[in-house]
């Protein structure tokens, strides 16, 4: 299974390995290129037989009536806003949980922590009815702020970063700063955190993702039509004009270039990161 | 809520790396540091604030919404009007809801459906991957892209890809002459389609898992195994298979998790009319147990029962989730 | 872990403090609603329907016309009494007015304290420019009037000529009501077709049949005093004929609604497809490239009803009144008319059918004068009572036509299956 470059078949054997792993990607990457064969075609193009396998040229029609048909921007907007400050709050309020719990004891620490592994468990099917009827007296049904408030912080990147905390901080390195004289907070901020800056890009990149994609949650809290995140507004976009089909594989298209951009910028590290996490666990 | 999006969740719609639970337990060795206990509770006010947030949020999204909804399962409530106290008659329904039992069947099978041909491609793929010198971080990047895209858009693109009329999978068999098949109007062909969604979205993630898991296996092992004349498929089997369980156990838990949680793929997939409910296709074959908790919760505003078939989920989860576990503890033996 | 399955502690201070927790989400829940829903602002005033739900025309029309409001419409996708609910289950962003879909009417009495009495609004003085029958649809068994008729939903027989010129088959309207009177004989054509012409299908699915051959009786399935008729003459009757035009095999496999059905419209591989004026909309829009191709003939086996929608005051909306002007200025009869030529909903207001625009010929059906079959059709409707259990008892009779359509169960199965199930959630409802 290791490479095995002195036996003399190795360059075949290295070709029909490229062969089958670049038809496993072609695979993987063909559905893009097919939203982008539909998204540039027309309707009738769309369904005609055999099928127009290449690119057309009325991707500008069909994004013109995205436009028309949905708040396209004000979605993306609203989905980046989300996206963004969930990554922020669970950025600190899990980074400063788990530094609490990787590097200090206080009465009940354990209790605590047995509790946040049980939530683990817990569906969340079971709070969504509940989380609507609460938020729905909180008045935040329809806004952002249902999206948010719920996701500021997480049992998974608690769990995450305390794992990943135990190994990076090393003790004499706080030891050094009280002896300075920085308390709890001194510690966490200055010491901790510049030393865990590659976990929390990971959780980050993780977190945003998440909070890009999310769907279930958005679909029921989001009851204004004119304020929805672009999952949504996707899945309405499909619901009404599910006749002009072409249209909406403009918006699909569109709806999944952001996160492409991001991801690809960020993959090299963000694949080692989480690859490595799930080995050594 | 498919992903992190709630306090009190685990991320579940994005395979997270679910860290192993039982090699560190709390007080790990080493992990916590000597001060503190001597001194009195209120002395500690910094780190009970530092991890209030997390437990705040719980409490208000998490706890109070879970006993709500025991309460609520013992009610008769459309979400409008008012409630009506209805004792066990919710319960009752629900263990002689066929269409319930069936949706556990058809989220079990969709589920088996998608992680074995993933898990095995994923297997297949990394052991490919990690023979292969060159490109190796060009393929990574090619192969996780499709975990990282929404799923609403894939849904929709997989639904013409399936699509009885103009679908590319019926194209491709007409044009070897065979019959074409009503992917999305049979229940064979709508948990091929949902299952072959989820196998497309999830093989490159767990390849990158499973190859990273390769990486770790000292080559001395192979090396050792070639002398005493071991073929590539006995050492895989002999060596690579063992060493991996840990690996293969950790992305059979995630998706397991996220599997029985399956909601978008189906509810985007076989999308309602304006005027019909989404019941999964014909003979529901396509009604995961979340898609029918939505249903009859928001669709037919059946707020009482929706809250007993959330509890009815929670149960089969957590009977799957010890069922994981103890596979889990005996690896650890 | 293994003792924390879930987050309620099991200890017997945990359950105390449960116990209380639960006290505290009764009163969550029995809170007074506050009257003035999250979103709700000044001026505005917001208008809930669905594509081609109303003239988009006349809508605009509106906003310019009533200028004391900001009035705004949108267009609402998916299953729209489900998001309706649940916004009022939410208490948030409820429109002000908003599009009630016939079908769900009766489903909505359940919940008539959401809307605004229209009578108290003074609708009585209108009653005989309406339909009586549909206005009877808006009256709840308490007396509240709860929406204002839109459309009604005349059935009839779309057809491709050129298909059926294919398949030997007459091509006018007329011929074709002469030949396919009768289901019988549609059916007849429907194997003519099959067998002349590979791949076209006569019949969407046994739904259509189904739906359409209930629609002709003046029957449901709970009647009004809450009893069970579903395993009724009627319904047996409808179920038989759906079930023979399954095995002459003239029925398609193709999802109701789906991007499939669109194709297969487009291309004319379902030529003939039975459904209300209003849907004549919506097939403009899904096969544009078929204009000129469709005629429309009376219905075989005679006129029903399906569909056909109203207009509410949700009882969020803070200027009623001004709603109610609204309201009744976008369903008169001359706009009901532009409704009918802009959107194919047929005008539940009889002053507009003798309108010179009604007549107008319609090129997406080759210049055809459409009221000439859609006409006479809305007079000769049977009317039934609907009931609101209605939708969730018929449910599982449904689903088992779609079993034998598409999977083909076994009728004899499908129908036990069927009633099996419709009891116990005639039961569960408090239907006997």
């Amino acid at each position: 299974m290791r490479p095995t470059p002195r036996t003399k078949g190795s360059r075949r054997n290295g070709l029909a390995l490229h062969l089958i792993l670049i038809t496993g990607m072609v695979l993987s990457l063909f559905p893009f290129y097919w939203t982008l064969v539909m998204a540039t075609n027309t309707t009738g193009d769309i369904f005609r037989y055999p099928p127009k396998l290449t690119i057309g040229s009325h991707f500008g029609d069909n994004v013109s009536k995205v436009f028309d048909s949905i708040d396209f921007p004000g979605s993306m907007l609203n989905t980046f806003v989300v996206a963004v400050s969930v990554t922020v709050l669970v950025l600190f309020f899990d980074s400063l949980a788990a530094f609490t719990f990787a590097k200090f004891d206080f009465p009940g620490r354990r209790a605590l922590f047995v509790v946040l592994m049980g939530i683990f468990m817990v569906p969340t099917q079971l709070q969504a009815i509940p989380q609507f009827v609460i938020m729905a007296r909180l008045g935040w049904i329809g806004s952002l702020t249902a999206l948010i408030v719920p996701a500021a912080a997480n049992a998974f990147g608690i769990f995450w970063m305390r794992q990943y905390m135990m190994g990076a901080i090393h003790d004499e390195l706080l030891d050094a700063a009280r002896l300075d004289g920085c308390g709890f907070f001194r510690q966490y901020w200055h010491v901790a955190l510049p030393v865990v800056r590659p976990g929390l890009a990971f959780l980050g990149i993780y977190t945003f993702i998440a909070s890009w994609n999310d769907y279930m949650w958005p679909l029921i809290a989001l009851v204004n039509p004119h304020n929805l995140t672009l999952q949504v507004a996707l899945s309405q976009l499909n619901g009404v004009h599910s006749t002009d089909y072409s249209m909406v594989m403009a918006g699909a298209l569109l709806a999944m270039i952001p996160l492409l951009v991001v991801f690809v910028l960020a993959a090299r590290h963000f694949i080692a990161d989480l690859a490595k996490g799930a080995v050594r666990g | 809520m498919d992903t992190t999006s709630t306090a009190a969740g685990a991320p579940r719609g994005r395979r997270a790396h679910l860290p192993r639970l039982t090699r560190q337990a709390p007080t790990g060795p080493g992990a916590v540091r000597p001060d503190g206990l001597r001194r009195a509770p209120a002395d500690h006010w910094p780190k009970y604030l530092a991890i209030s947030p997390f437990y705040l949020l719980f409490l208000a999204f998490g706890l109070i919404p879970v006993v709500f909804s025991l309460y609520l399962a013992f009610h008769r409530w459309d979400g409008i009007g008012g409630m009506e106290y209805a004792g066990l008659s919710q319960f009752r329904y629900l263990l002689t809801d066929s269409q319930f039992w069936n949706s556990i069947s058809v989220t079990v099978q969709i589920w088996a459906m998608a992680t074995v041909p993933t898990l095995f491609l994923a297997m297949v793929t990394a052991v490919l991957m990690n023979s292969a010198v060159r490109f190796k971080g060009f393929y990574r990047v090619a192969y996780f892209v499709p975990s990282v895209t929404s799923i609403v858009a894939i849904a929709i693109v997989f639904g013409s890809i399936f699509s009885t009329e103009f679908g590319l999978t019926n194209a491709a068999l007409r044009a070897v002459g065979l019959d074409t098949v009503p992917w999305l109007n049979s229940p064979w062909g709508i948990k091929t389609a949902i299952a072959a969604l989820m196998t497309w979205q999830w093989v490159g993630y767990n390849a990158i898992i499973y190859l990273a898991g390769l990486q770790t296996i000292p080559s001395e092992l192979y090396e050792a195994a070639r002398v005493d004349g071991a073929g590539p498929v006995q050492s895989f089997f002999r060596i690579t298979v063992p060493m991996m369980r840990p690996v293969i156990l950790f992305t059979l838990v995630v998706s397991t998790v996220t599997g029985l949680q399956s909601f978008s793929e189906s509810q985007v997939l076989l999308a309602s009319t304006s005027n019909t409910s989404n019941a999964g296709g014909p003979d529901n074959a396509g009604q995961t147990m979340v898609l029918y908790f939505y249903q009859q919760t928001f669709d037919n505003n059946d707020f009482g029962y929706g809250a007993a078939m959330a509890w009815g989920i929670f149960l089969v989860v957590a009977l799957f989730a010890i069922i994981n576990w103890r596979l889990v503890q005996r690896r650890e033996r | 872990m293994r003792r924390v399955v879930g987050a309620v502690p099991l200890s017997r201070r945990g359950l105390l403090r449960a116990g209380g927790l639960g006290a505290a989400a009764a009163a969550l829940a029995g809170t007074p609603a506050c009257s003035v829903p999250t979103g709700s602002t000044g001026r505005q005033m917001t208008l809930w329907y669905w594509t081609s739900g109303l003239s988009d025309k006349v809508v605009g029309e509106a906003r310019r016309k009533f200028t004391a409001v900001d009035l705004r419409p949108v267009q609402i996708g998916g299953y729209f009494r489900s998001k309706l609910l649940t916004n009022m289950a939410g208490r948030a962003y409820v429109p002000d007015i908003t599009g009630l879909k016939g079908e769900d009417m009766a489903s909505y009495h359940a919940n008539a304290d959401q809307f605004m009495d229209l009578r108290a609004l003074g609708a009585d003085a209108l009653a005989d420019r309406y339909l009586p029958w549909k206005w009877r649809e808006c009256i709840t068994s308490q007396g509240r009037m709860i929406g204002f008729p839109i459309d009604v939903g005349p059935t009839a027989h779309y057809y491709r000529p050129d298909v059926f010129e294919r398949a030997g088959l007459p091509t006018e309207p007329d011929d074709v009501a002469a030949q396919m009177s009768s289901w019988d004989t549609y059916f007849a054509a429907g194997r003519r077709l099959r067998k002349k012409v590979p791949g076209a299908s006569m019949i969407l699915g046994m739904t259509d049949v189904f739906q359409y051959a209930i629609g002709q009786s003046t029957e449901r399935f709970v009647d009004k005093d809450k009893h069970f008729i579903g395993d009724g003459e009627h319904v047996r009757h409808a179920w038989d004929l759906a079930v023979r035009a399954k095995r002459m095999g003239i029925t398609s496999h193709l999802r109701p609604g789906s991007p499939d059905q669109t194709a297969a419209l487009a291309k004319g591989r379902l030529p003939s497809q039975l459904n209300p004026s209003w849907w004549s909309a919506d097939l403009k829009l899904s096969a544009p490239g078929s204009k000129g191709k469709w005629r429309v003939a009376r219905m075989p086996g005679g006129p029903a009803n399906y569909g056909g929608s109203f207009l509410a005051i949700t009882k969020y909306c803070r200027k009623p009144e001004q709603a109610f002007e609204i309201i009744t200025w976008l369903l008169d009869a001359d706009n009901q008319t532009r409704g009918f030529t802009d959107a194919g909903l047929f005008p539940s207001t009889p002053a507009s059918y003798t309108h010179k625009a009604m007549r107008a010929p319609d090129p997406f059906f080759g210049g055809q004068v459409t009221v000439d079959v859609f006409g006479p059709a809305a007079e000769k409707i049977p009317v039934a009572y609907n009931s609101p259990y209605d939708v969730a008892v018929s449910q599982p009779i449904r689903d088992e036509i779609v079993n034998i359509n598409d999977l083909g169960k076994d009728p004899d199965d499908a129908w036990r299956d069927a009633m099996s199930k419709v009891r116990r959630i005639a039961d569960h409802l408090g239907v006997s």
